[in-house]
């Protein structure tokens, strides 16, 4: 049995770990749902009841408000609505003649529609009336019944130009009325579900919606280029911070200069001194140089990190003497402690999203691995530390030393608690 | 939201600045999240106990820690108090007044305004709040290990709970708790395998799609978006909420340098700092309470780490003496530029250091494209060049293990060596 701080900090440790994977495992569960949800066959978002109900909702995101269908709204309907019946008549009679090529008997339609009903007759979709909109809001509502999944592929296939003039292309109306008469008579067509992968070339977005994704990288790159020459302002914040410390007594101020420099230092020696000196180290103890220019080099390398680990030892001693001295008070704080990255987050960071091109999914996946196999090293020699701070000195101080703890030690210790080592007892022969 | 024109009673501006000050304030609240009113930094300014509770709940706001960010709007007055004290005394704030407010929060509005005006002047917080919550439109895969690390620490600071018989544990409890998370690894790992190769899917079956030409296909989000027009709706709407902020941040930027003319007014307006510190406790930025066993390690990592360079330096320097003694003079002259370029690079390994001390500055963000292989990237980052590095930065990582489980296995061998009457075996390949 280990003691009980030596428990409570081990067990917080891998508790902590546990948790943030337990967390990232979440996330990404959710985003696998929602991937696998689109390479499916797109199913309506509607409920199915059709919604008997007359007059129109109010649908205010769409941009071309007309409150009340006038008369002509609706014998257009009725004119396109007879179109829409043709239509599929024709493509019965074609599809009972075989597969033949749809879009000429279809696209003297697209050109004879008024711009202000729009049709969509993609070649592949069943000519069902659902898609037959109207700008005008028709007396069945805004609020469509749900159409049968064949006929969703429509709106998202509506050009461009169809598009604005709906407002939002996904909110494509239905003239219920229509609908429901021209049903029954598509039936017998075979069904045919949107999939991405068929279909998803034919995908636009919406017009109101790429303005704004357009708009907002904008400004993000407004503001990069803002930060980047920003001096003036640069120079005002500084004045003021360095107003602000003059205010303040100057023996608060000492210590406090030490303070920062004490908190950069769990920082810095904990991931970035000694595993970047560590790792330079074995680089070059590793690395066995092929000539006498890279043996120059190695020797100097090391030498100069001698003399750096020398001085921050040196500062550490410094450090050290003043934290006896000053009886700090230590605060804890709800705040995790800041990890600090191996890579150097450049002090000219930028805010906008930068594109990060890949060619082939296998190079996706060994970017997703290698990534996640860096934290879990880094994971790994916190731990290791966490390990080696709180378990060796309990077998060094245990006397007699017990060989099961050691074995155990051993087994956290050198494998990450993945092998053990073998103890055999050998009993002198009495 | 209140009167806009200052109060003739103002000390400092220009004649243009008494009319940019309130449209910077306005910018300022409009950007910030849980933004005041204009007038409660009037308030401030003059220390009044109305404007207090406001800028209580604004600082506890922009300072939890990201994780937590969504749940400060329900804590109690007296929990965000203690919250913005202990985070501005992580931060290093540097006047002691902030911390002698009463817990209610009711008073000290003006040193709340010069707290906010210190985090503003510190870095750039708006637009870290900004990227905070960004409206993420892309796929995005961060090419470091940052953010994984930032939640997978322990919280140095979590008050210790009471040590009872029960917090004892067996070290095969840890034992299991560290196969535990092997095994998460490795389910996380898979699993993001899986998420890279149906993103993959996705962005072949969209290509062509966007119409942005540079990016090419849709991402995740914006195929969502057109799958499920409501979703899509939400978004857009928190696009453009996003936006607006955005433009008052640069609206802000603009207008900054008046609100710093502003700012040391108010800073001159209160009282100056007691000099008498010594019954003050000095405050220190928070450190791990263990500070005394923090040095100690790092100091004894620093003394190993010198003591394995020393003979390395020695091995090293031996064998080029042996290798230099049949050279010519032109060796001078490339021994003279391997010094040059050795001594740049460990200066910048000791800059790369240091910088690690500042603000955390978040990593820019990544957005997926798929591209051919060939293609000119333009402005990107390919992922070979990504893969490449986090390769190198394995080596390194595992270097650094394998030397660490070295020092542990020699220590332990050494000890479970003195057990009497026991044969040590050590696991295969060790």
């Amino acid at each position: 049995m280990l003691p009980a701080d030596c428990s409570l900090r081990l067990v917080a440790e891998l508790r902590a770990a546990l948790d943030a994977c337990g967390e990232q495992q979440r996330q990404l569960d959710q985003s696998l749902r929602v991937c696998r949800r689109l390479l499916r066959a797109w199913e309506p978002t509607r409920p199915a009841a059709p919604e008997p109900t007359p007059g129109p909702e109010p649908n205010e995101e769409d941009p071309s408000p007309a409150c009340a269908p006038s008369l002509q709204d609706l014998t257009e309907l009725e004119l396109l609505t007879q179109a829409l019946e043709k239509a599929v008549r024709v493509r019965k009679g074609i599809s009972k003649v075989g597969e033949g090529d749809k879009a000429p008997s279809l696209k003297p339609r697209t050109v004879a529609t008024p711009p202000a009903t729009t049709t969509s007759v993609p070649p592949q979709a069943p000519g069902q009336a659902g898609n037959g909109t109207s700008e005008t809001r028709s007396p069945r509502g805004i609020r469509q019944p749900k159409v049968p999944a064949r006929s969703l592929p429509e709106h998202r296939l509506l050009s461009t130009r169809e598009r604005t003039s709906l407002g939002r292309g996904a909110r494509a109306t239905r003239p219920s009325l229509g609908d429901q008469q021209v049903t029954p008579s598509v039936t017998p067509l075979v069904p045919e579900a949107f999939t991405l992968k068929e279909k998803g070339t034919l995908l636009r977005l919406p017009m109101a919606f790429w303005k704004a994704a357009s708009q907002n990288a904008h400004l993000w790159a407004q503001i990069d280029s803002t930060q980047a020459s920003d001096s003036a302002n640069a120079a005002a914040r500084t004045r003021f911070l360095l107003k602000m410390q003059a205010a303040v007594s100057c023996q608060a101020c000492g210590s406090l200069r030490t303070g920062g420099r004490l908190k950069e230092l769990p920082g810095k020696s904990q991931h970035g001194m000694t595993r970047e000196a560590l790792g330079s180290a074995a680089w070059a103890t590793v690395l066995a140089p092929t000539d006498c220019v890279q043996e120059y080099r190695c020797l100097l390398l090391l030498e100069g990190l001698q003399a750096t680990v020398g001085q921050c030892l040196h500062w550490l001693q410094e450090l050290r003497k003043v934290v006896a001295k000053h009886h700090l008070e230590l605060c804890p704080s709800g705040m995790p402690a800041r990890a600090s990255c191996l890579c150097e987050g450049g002090a000219d960071a930028a805010w906008s999203p930068q594109p990060l091109l890949y060619s082939s999914t296998q190079e996706l996946q060994t970017l997703a691995a290698l990534r996640l196999r860096v934290a879990m090293l880094d994971q790994q020699l916190h731990l290791e530390k966490v390990l080696m701070d709180e378990l060796l000195p309990l077998v060094r101080t245990q006397r007699p030393c017990c060989a099961a703890v050691c074995r155990a030690v051993h087994s956290l210790l050198c494998n990450g608690g993945q092998h053990f080592p073998t103890v055999l007892q050998d009993e002198p022969a009495d | 939201m209140g009167r806009r024109r200052r109060p003739a009673g103002r000390a400092a501006g220009t004649g243009t600045g008494a009319r940019a000050l309130p449209e910077a304030i306005a910018a300022l609240c409009r950007t910030l999240p849980a933004g005041p009113g204009p007038e409660t930094f009037r308030r401030a300014k003059f220390d009044l106990p109305e404007a207090a509770p406001a800028l209580w709940r604004l600082l506890s706001c922009v300072l939890s820690p990201r994780s937590e960010a969504d749940t400060t709007g329900s804590l109690t007055r007296e929990a965000q108090v203690r919250l913005v004290k202990s985070a501005m005394r992580s931060q290093g704030y540097p006047r002691p007044a902030l911390f002698q407010l009463p817990e209610d929060g009711s008073q000290g509005s003006r040193e709340l305004l010069l707290a906010l005006s210190w985090l503003l002047a510190r870095g750039p917080l708006i637009e870290q709040l900004l990227a905070r919550t960004r409206v993420r439109l892309g796929d995005e895969m961060p090419v470091c290990e940052c953010e994984d690390l930032a939640c997978g620490r322990a919280s140095p600071g979590l008050p210790t709970p009471s040590k009872d018989a029960d917090s004892c544990v067996d070290v095969r409890h840890v034992q299991w708790l560290m196969g535990k998370l092997r095994f998460r690894w490795r389910s996380l790992i898979s699993s993001h395998q899986e998420h890279c190769a149906l993103l993959s899917k996705i962005h072949k079956y969209t290509q062509g799609c966007h119409s942005d030409r540079n990016l090419g296909h849709l991402s995740v989000a914006e195929t969502e978006l057109l799958r499920d027009p409501e979703g899509g709706q939400q978004l857009l709407q928190m696009l453009e909420f996003e936006n607006v902020r955005l433009e008052a941040a640069l609206e802000w930027r603009r207008l900054e340098q008046v609100f710093w003319q502003w700012m040391d007014t108010v800073l001159g307006a209160s009282p100056p700092d007691s000099p008498n510190a010594g019954s003050q406790p000095t405050f220190l930025p928070s450190i791990p309470e263990r500070v005394a066993g923090e040095l100690e390690l790092v100091s004894r990592e620093l003394q190993a780490l010198q003591k394995e360079l020393q003979e390395a330096v020695e091995v090293r320097r031996a064998s080029w003496e042996a290798q230099v003694r049949g050279q010519g003079p032109e060796w001078s002259a490339e021994m003279r530029a391997s010094k040059e370029a050795v001594g740049q690079e460990l200066a910048a390994l000791w800059q790369a250091w240091e910088r690690e001390g500042s603000l955390a500055q978040p990593h820019r963000p990544n957005r997926l494209v798929r591209s051919e292989a060939g293609a000119p990237p333009g402005q990107g980052l390919w992922a070979t060049e990504a893969i490449g590095a986090l390769r190198s930065k394995e080596a390194c990582l595992e270097a650094v293990l394998c030397w660490l489980q070295g020092q542990s296995q020699q220590e332990l061998a050494k000890l479970a060596g003195a057990l009497p009457g026991v044969i040590w075996i050590p696991p295969h390949g060790r």
